[in-house]
């Protein structure tokens, strides 16, 4: 039930909106949840760190089991409410191999994303080269140029002609992509696919809020 | 079954080795595989990269389904194959839950041992070789807690092991001190001798069984 679950979560976080929109489309709106600020240091508080000891978020918890990674908590949350709100990985053979694929093909997009986008943050200034700048924004727009192919032929989903559990992971990064200023021109894709699913009400209803107003980023703009 | 199954997969990879582990646990023996070497860099093969355009291993084939990411392909197996061999996903929502979690956090791990094994810089080394121990003490501590005997994610062996023991095996290998992780180095001695891992142990490992010294003073 909604109210045995609890979220502590943040704004923009790609892998708390995964769980947030795991949670609308299994019909769980109603739990418990908080939100949290990166910029306070609240993910390395005690409420935190009590049911996510990595203090990190989200820190999820389902009854007494603490889900902390972001596919976990969704992964549970399928197999538990498998009979409500949308199917999110199918029974049949062909569809669920291939949402499994790009549902852990995305780690490689996230690692790829943040090597760009974190970089100053990641690596000390004395141990920065202009040459793993360089080396990370090529291997950024290799990435794209993949996820831009898986896209071709699609309905307007990652994988075939429903909404599936790939969605629920993969779409919070295309979105995070595009709100740092990916070009839709260059992407035109992922642009149609981020699009397509932005008033879906699971999405839309879990929209990140500090998104709505906030101004237009541009780091990835040449990418 | 198995005929219609190829791996291509490379010794001692902690990828590679999840899915051999998940197809022997699934009696799925006799898969076609064929073994490639990292060193020759034939995972960049024109005859690879024709089914994988990442160049990865391992690259799994079943009939039409191509997967490449080790953990679809665990996950795929035990759907598959859900009334055969041992039943990796356990029913109890407390140790499934606890399941999934160690599987995810797997990642995690895996991911802070190959950034330290990569890194050349001093600063970068020291900085990564700290996050490598804090992340060692966390899996120290989840043992810690299940008690002797016990497997990641309560007292049966579930994917949470098939998909993290590779990385357990593998800091064993670089040399870790089982004095200093005690817990770590019961769940390695206890796993190793399981037939899914014996069979699947990387081939370059038995031929030379004296490992490496990389995290010796870890």
């Amino acid at each position: 039930m909604a109210t045995d679950i609890t979220l502590l979560w943040a704004s923009g976080s790609h892998a708390c909106w995964r769980v947030m929109i795991a949670l609308e489309e299994k019909n769980l709106q109603g739990y418990n949840q908080k939100q949290l600020y990166f910029e306070k240091g609240e993910h390395k508080s005690k409420e935190v760190l009590e049911i996510n000891p990595r203090g990190q978020l989200p820190a999820f918890k389902c009854g007494d089991l603490p889900l902390n990674e972001s596919c976990a908590a969704c992964f549970h949350l399928e197999c538990k409410y498998k009979s409500q709100g949308t199917k999110l990985i199918p029974d049949c053979e062909e569809g669920r191999a291939l949402i499994l694929q790009r549902v852990f093909e995305v780690n490689a997009l996230t690692e790829k994303s943040s090597s760009v986008l974190y970089y100053n943050w990641r690596v000390p200034e004395g141990e920065r080269h202009d040459s793993a700048i360089k080396r990370n924004k090529e291997a950024l727009t290799a990435e794209l140029k993949l996820w831009e192919g898986y896209l071709q032929a699609s309905s307007g989903f990652i994988v075939g002609k429903d909404f599936s559990m790939a969605d629920v992971i993969v779409y919070p990064n295309v979105a995070y992509l595009f709100h740092y200023g990916l070009s839709e021109q260059r992407y035109p894709k992922l642009a149609e696919y981020y699009k397509g699913l932005m008033n879906r009400p699971s999405i839309k209803a879990s929209w990140p809020p500090t998104w709505k107003n906030a101004p237009k980023q541009e780091t990835l703009k040449d990418i | 079954m198995a005929k219609y199954m190829t791996l291509l997969w490379g010794s001692g990879s902690p990828p590679c080795w999840r899915v051999m582990i998940a197809l022997e646990e699934k009696n799925l023996q006799g898969y076609n595989q064929k073994l490639l070497s990292l060193e020759k860099l034939e995972h960049k093969s024109k005859e690879l990269l024709a089914i994988n355009p990442r160049g990865q291993l391992p690259t799994f084939k079943h009939g039409d389904n191509v997967l490449s990411e080790s953990y679809a392909v665990c996950f795929y197996l035990e759907s598959q194959f859900k009334s055969q061999g041992t039943k990796l996903i356990p029913d109890g929502p407390a140790e499934q839950a606890l399941m999934y979690q160690r599987m995810f956090e797997g990642l995690t791990f895996y991911e802070k041992l190959s950034k330290y094994y990569y890194s050349s810089e001093p600063q970068t080394l020291k900085r990564n070789k700290e996050a490598l121990v804090t992340e060692l003490r966390l899996w120290e501590g989840y043992l810690q807690k299940l008690g002797s005997g016990s497997y990641l994610a309560g007292p049966s062996f579930t994917l949470a092991d098939v998909v993290v023991f590779p990385t357990v095996g593998t800091v064993f290998r670089f040399g870790l001190s089982p004095e200093r992780y005690p817990k770590l180095g019961e769940y390695h001695n206890l796993l190793k001798e399981r037939p899914s891992i014996r069979a699947s142990w990387p081939p370059h490992w038995l031929e030379s069984p004296k490992g490496l010294d990389t995290l010796k003073d870890i």
